[in-house]
């Protein structure tokens, strides 16, 4: 028993130095530095090792190991990792409060002064990785966007065109109603997909970008204001053109009512286009359309930043990948390696290879774009808001009644 | 006479292996489980004693409470359905397979007791898509039902109800086998004694085959409760982690998912202490509630 006593931390100390020690002589036999970069794209690692291996060229004696965690688990996973001192040397950061919180925690890196950082973006596609002092801990990397997909085959046989305004759009609805089509393929029993995608998709068109998004916040405009009634009842109207028992019908069910023509639009974001990459019938993509004498704005929500640990061994060569991210050839590498439906957020005009993410960037040519409302401050509005919408289209409360519960918990 | 070490020794040394395995996978757990919920924070660095906290919360923070006792309430409700409809089914199918005139008793039998063999997931699921008027409601239609279609799953007022009957379809082999099995126990003598002297079929049921299977009845109580108050795969296949639509789905096991494990969507930063205390009520709910009725329905055999 004594003997144990000694023995297992020995075993335990081994497996901790084994590892160590080796990396260490492998690093100085070829003056290599590995990196390794922690990530929740478990579906991405094919794009992510063809941009490392890019960047590899430009940078021979610098390795970076893409280790991607379950989506789910990735905040709790990173944090474990942080607080064990285990942490990647460069990791993907989630925009506003939960990157925030590993920032005050002091495991994400200071990156305000990498090259480039703050001349490339613009301040709102900044913000998400930015502390209230202007200090930023991580550089974007891609944003989402959300509008209508809508069958072009069926839109030629009826002779229809893509609608200007709100009310346009809903009499285009009617019309297909009347021609015995399912106008919309949007259901709630998912429950997050009516509000991410419809709601805070058309919402900037009621109430405006991100300058008036912080009047919301700071409480100087009520969440109950003409403007939210106005984007309330605009989902009322809509509920009547979705599928029939549209409240059972899941996101799942949805893609399939798209895919199978069996609905002829869909407003959904960006990261479902490669669902219909095979489709049998032509599509297109045009922006939610705003009501008559507003301008139509869109949602493009900043959805990765890539960021460094305060406690890396390689500062230098990790801040190296980031200020490179920041150039235009190192955006632009990025981006052509980005799964569709991402979009890079960087200032230079970048072109994609896929056409339908071409389409759903110029969509955002001369618009507003602000990010999904809630997720700036008011994230704990993001339930309630929910239901409020849910409810509004099933035609148990009023708009009015909507946007009041939603601003008494303001 | 050996010593009575030696005596004691054997079985203990048999109880062993199952004792350990018992005590660190089971009791360990479980009463680990109840200390969490004297504490906050998710890992152990940051974990902090909070007292009962975690229980005031629970029951004074407006927004935790209201989805608390909405959980609480929708799982009584989907647990009276279980022992009405499941075990009352139960019950009725045993009686009926057990009848010295039934023909064919193994095919009803099998037929009975297959569902419990599919993994909820796939029954909660394709009971989904039948119950979705999107997929299924051209059938309806098409064979004279029209009235039947109806997003059951997404009405607030049918939700709870389909996926309790869902829950009761799948499981009714469980209840029928172990009445079969008790009604089959019951000596032929007794029930010719009963017909000889007159008794028809319901007196039968009422004044011999019941009250001879009583300590079954009670331990399937017991079992749909327990089981039922920890349910969370029925729901979780055939509406959300959420309890949609607007929460009537919402059951303990959710909502204990929901903060103790999942975290909220779309932050998704669990609050292992809050769950804990939950699951802590949970438990001695069940200890409180499970203890009486074994003790009454067990008495007598």
């Amino acid at each position: 028993m004594k003997r144990l006593h000694v023995l297992l931390p020995m075993l335990l100390l081994l497996c901790v130095l084994l590892p160590v020690s080796a990396q260490g002589s492998k690093a100085a036999a070829s003056d290599e530095v590995v990196l390794t970069m922690g990530s929740w794209r478990t579906d991405d690692v094919e794009q992510m090792n063809r941009l490392l291996a890019a960047y590899k060229k430009l940078a021979p004696e610098v390795t970076i190991k893409f280790q991607p965690t379950n989506p789910p688990d990735y905040n709790a996973t990173l944090r474990l990792q942080l607080d064990s001192g285990t942490g990647p040397d460069l990791m993907y950061a989630r925009s506003y409060a939960a990157g925030q919180e590993l920032f005050n925690a002091g495991y994400f890196a200071d990156c305000t002064d990498i090259p480039g950082l703050m001349d490339n973006f613009t301040a709102s596609n900044l913000a998400p990785w930015q502390m209230s002092d202007g200090t930023m801990f991580a550089v974007p990397f891609a944003a989402v966007s959300h509008a209508v997909y809508y069958n072009k085959d069926i839109f030629k046989k009826e002779g229809l065109a893509i609608p200007d305004d709100w009310e346009s759009f809903l009499s285009l609805c009617n019309t297909l109603e009347n021609r015995g089509y399912t106008p919309l393929a949007n259901g709630l029993a998912d429950e997050w997909d009516i509000l991410e995608t419809f709601f805070f998709g058309l919402l900037p068109n009621y109430i405006g970008g991100a300058d008036m998004r912080v009047k919301y916040e700071n409480g100087e405009l009520p969440l109950n204001d003409k403007n939210f009634i106005a984007a309330y009842q605009a989902m009322a109207d809509v509920a009547r053109y979705c599928p029939d028992g549209f409240e059972s019908v899941t996101y799942n069910d949805s893609q399939v009512l798209f895919n199978s023509q069996k609905a002829v639009m869909f407003v959904d974001g960006s990261w479902t286009a490669g669902v219909y990459k095979d489709a049998s019938f032509d599509w297109g993509l045009f922006a939610i359309p705003a009501p008559k004498g507003k301008n139509t704005a869109i949602c493009f929500h900043p959805d990765m930043a890539i960021t460094m640990n305060r406690a890396t061994k390689y500062p230098e060569e990790a801040k190296a990948f980031l200020a490179w991210l920041c150039t235009e050839e190192g955006a632009t590498t990025a981006s052509q390696n980005l799964p569709s439906g991402y979009f890079p957020m960087i200032n230079f005009p970048i072109e994609l290879e896929d056409p339908h993410a071409n389409e759903f960037l110029s969509l955002n040519t001369g618009k507003e774009t602000d990010a999904r409302f809630v997720w700036p401050k008011l994230m704990n509005l993001y339930s309630p808001m929910n239901q409020a919408v849910i409810k509004v289209m099933k035609g148990d409360i009023t708009a009015k009644q909507a946007a009041d519960s939603v601003s008494d918990l303001m | 006479m050996r010593p009575k070490h030696a005596r004691h020794f054997p079985w203990l040394l048999y109880l062993a292996p199952a004792l350990l395995v018992y005590t660190v996978f089971m009791a360990f757990p479980l009463i680990d489980s109840l200390r969490l919920s004297l504490f906050s924070g998710n890992s152990q660095a940051t974990r902090i004693f909070v007292g009962l906290d975690n229980f005031k919360r629970l029951f004074t923070d407006p927004e935790i409470s209201t989805r608390y006792w909405g959980a609480f309430f929708n799982t009584w409700k989907f647990f009276f359905v279980h022992l009405i409809v499941q075990n009352g089914l139960g019950i009725f199918f045993a009686v009926l397979l057990t009848h010295e005139t039934m023909k064919g008793r193994h095919i009803y039998q099998t037929i009975i007791f297959i569902p419990t063999t599919f993994a909820v997931l796939i029954t909660g699921y394709l009971w989904k898509l039948m119950l979705n008027p999107v997929w299924a409601g051209d059938f309806l239609v098409s064979i004279g039902l029209p009235f039947l279609k109806h997003p059951y799953l997404g009405d607030t007022n049918t939700a709870l109800w389909a996926v309790s009957l869902v829950s009761c379809w799948q499981w009714l082999g469980i209840p029928t086998m172990m009445f079969v099995a008790a009604l089959r126990n019951i000596s032929t003598e007794l029930l010719e004694a009963a017909r000889l002297e007159g008794a028809g079929n319901g007196k039968t049921f009422w004044y011999i085959k019941l009250p001879l299977i009583k300590p079954v009845v009670g331990i399937i109580a017991v079992l749909t409760f327990v089981n039922n108050f920890n349910a969370f795969d029925i729901v979780f296949a055939m509406e959300n982690v959420n309890g949609a639509p607007e929460y009537s789905t919402d059951l303990i096991g959710t909502l204990f998912y929901r903060y103790g494990i999942a975290g909220q969507h779309p932050i998704g930063i669990p609050d292992a202490g809050l769950g804990a205390a939950i699951a802590t009520i949970t438990f001695l709910l069940l200890l409180v509630l499970v203890i009486p009725t074994l003790k009454n329905t067990q008495r007598s055999a």
